[in-house]
């Protein structure tokens, strides 16, 4: 069962500005995941369900 | 010019490999995961690759690969369940069972959809001191239908091979593409929100309640019970052939796209896990290719092996997909460290598994 979800900014080339690629998902069972921002992964797509249930929010920091 | 066929026919009828079966690692015999996960129940791929275990909401097992098998039947390794922990009264969406996800571009050749749409038999060994009937389905994805059969488990503790055959469906082309347009279920334990109907023996719309109405067993209510099955072929036609033993690697081959897993040991202190370069002194880039194409960008987890960047403790790390949509050959990882600037830019890096049995890194594309 997921437990946290944070969005996830990286740099990918030098001087680039960080880009949202990606989720790091918390289980708890205590499994970190690091999960694409591509709806075909499966762990995605189970992302978008849990985030559908009221109180479970996805967190921003920013880039 | 008529062709005629020269040489032994009995050499000629020896069934090769085709790839008629649809059902991938069918023989249980490749488990990059785990062999044994015990206090399972929480749905997840616990064990043999592509097999995943769904719902698991009734009871808890150990799920392991198992060595017994059919004798004199070529198979080395089973799926087995091992209720740990009963549960003899399910609530009403309580579930218990194994499937597998197959990807709709490996299907279009049912012609599903079509008036020319064809049948499908299902074939494969099972084992269990649960006596009574379980349920099979086969799940259309892409237009939510379903079409069911029952097998009978009758002599307890004995190996048993069941053939299915389901009609094929003249309603819904499957998506020619890379998600999950067909999954098998094999129905091991359910509440009422899963029994409540009727055995869908042809395809139709599909509903909660009918996918296990068929089902007269609890494989959860009683730590006595143990569930193997192994041989699993699903292929076109109303025939079973014979299993279609694949080479070890060729196996492997076919798991590689849905699971990709870098495994430590105990006495390998060098393990490298991949190869990158310091983009700058506060991120590191590994980057991996993968033979075969993964089936998507995948999901990434790891223990033991992400803090050895030149000694460096590491906790913050990404990911990002070089490739276009189901090319999924290359992969980045980004790493950053817990403080401070550490890194040379442009510096060689890599990612060294612990010298842990537990140590891994796995990348997972599973449908």
């Amino acid at each position: 069962m997921i437990d946290r979800v944070e969005k996830i900014y990286v740099t990918i080339g030098k001087n680039s500005t960080p880009k949202f690629t990606c989720f790091k998902v918390n289980y708890e069972n205590g499994l970190i995941k690091i999960v694409p921002n591509n709806i075909e992964n499966t762990d995605y797509q189970a992302i978008q369900e849990w985030a559908k249930i009221e109180g479970n929010n996805i967190i921003d920091p920013g880039a | 010019m008529a062709i005629t066929r020269i040489g032994d026919p009995a050499i000629a009828d020896v069934r090769g490999v085709n790839f008629r079966n649809i059902i991938i690692n069918g023989n249980m015999s490749i488990a990059q995961r785990a062999t044994s996960t015990s206090s399972a129940n929480t749905q997840a791929y616990h064990c043999t690759d592509r097999w995943f275990n769904v719902g698991m909401s009734i009871g808890t097992w150990t799920i392991s690969q198992s060595t017994e098998v059919p004798t004199g039947q070529g198979f080395a390794k089973s799926l087995k369940y091992d209720c740990t922990t009963a549960e003899a009264s399910p609530s009403a969406g309580d579930q218990l069972h194994l499937s597998q996800r197959i990807e709709g571009q490996n299907l279009q050749y049912l012609l599903k959809g079509t008036s020319s749409a064809k049948s499908l038999t299902l074939s494969f060994w099972v084992k269990t001191n649960k006596t009574g009937t379980y349920q099979v389905n086969l799940r259309d994805k892409d237009n939510t239908r379903i079409i069911g059969k029952t097998y009978a488990v009758s002599s307890a503790d004995t190996w048993e091979k069941k053939i299915l055959t389901f009609d094929g469906d003249t309603t819904g082309t499957f998506d020619n593409d890379a998600a999950n347009s067909l999954e098998c279920e094999w129905f091991l334990g359910a509440g009422s929100t899963y029994t409540s109907g009727a055995v869908p023996t042809s395809w139709e719309a599909e509903s909660s309640g009918d996918r296990a109405a068929g089902l007269t067993v609890n494989l959860g209510d009683s730590t006595s019970n143990e569930w193997y099955i192994t041989g699993v072929q699903l292929e076109a036609g109303s025939q079973a052939s014979d299993f279609e033993f694949l080479p070890h690697d060729v196996n492997l081959q076919r798991c590689y796209r849905y699971c990709y897993r870098i495994n430590g040991n105990t006495t390998d202190e060098q393990q490298i896990g991949g190869y990158g370069f310091c983009t700058s002194s506060t991120n590191v880039n590994v980057s991996y290719t993968f033979h075969p194409p993964l089936r998507s960008v995948p999901s990434v987890s790891e223990s033991n092996c992400k803090e050895t960047f030149q000694g460096v403790n590491v906790s913050q790390y990404a990911i990002f997909d070089n490739d276009q949509p189901n090319l999924c050959n290359t992969l980045g990882l980004s790493f950053q460290p817990d403080s401070g600037s550490p890194f040379t830019s442009s510096d060689i890096a890599a990612i060294r598994l612990h010298n842990s049995a537990s140590a891994f890194i796995m990348f997972d594309a599973e449908l």
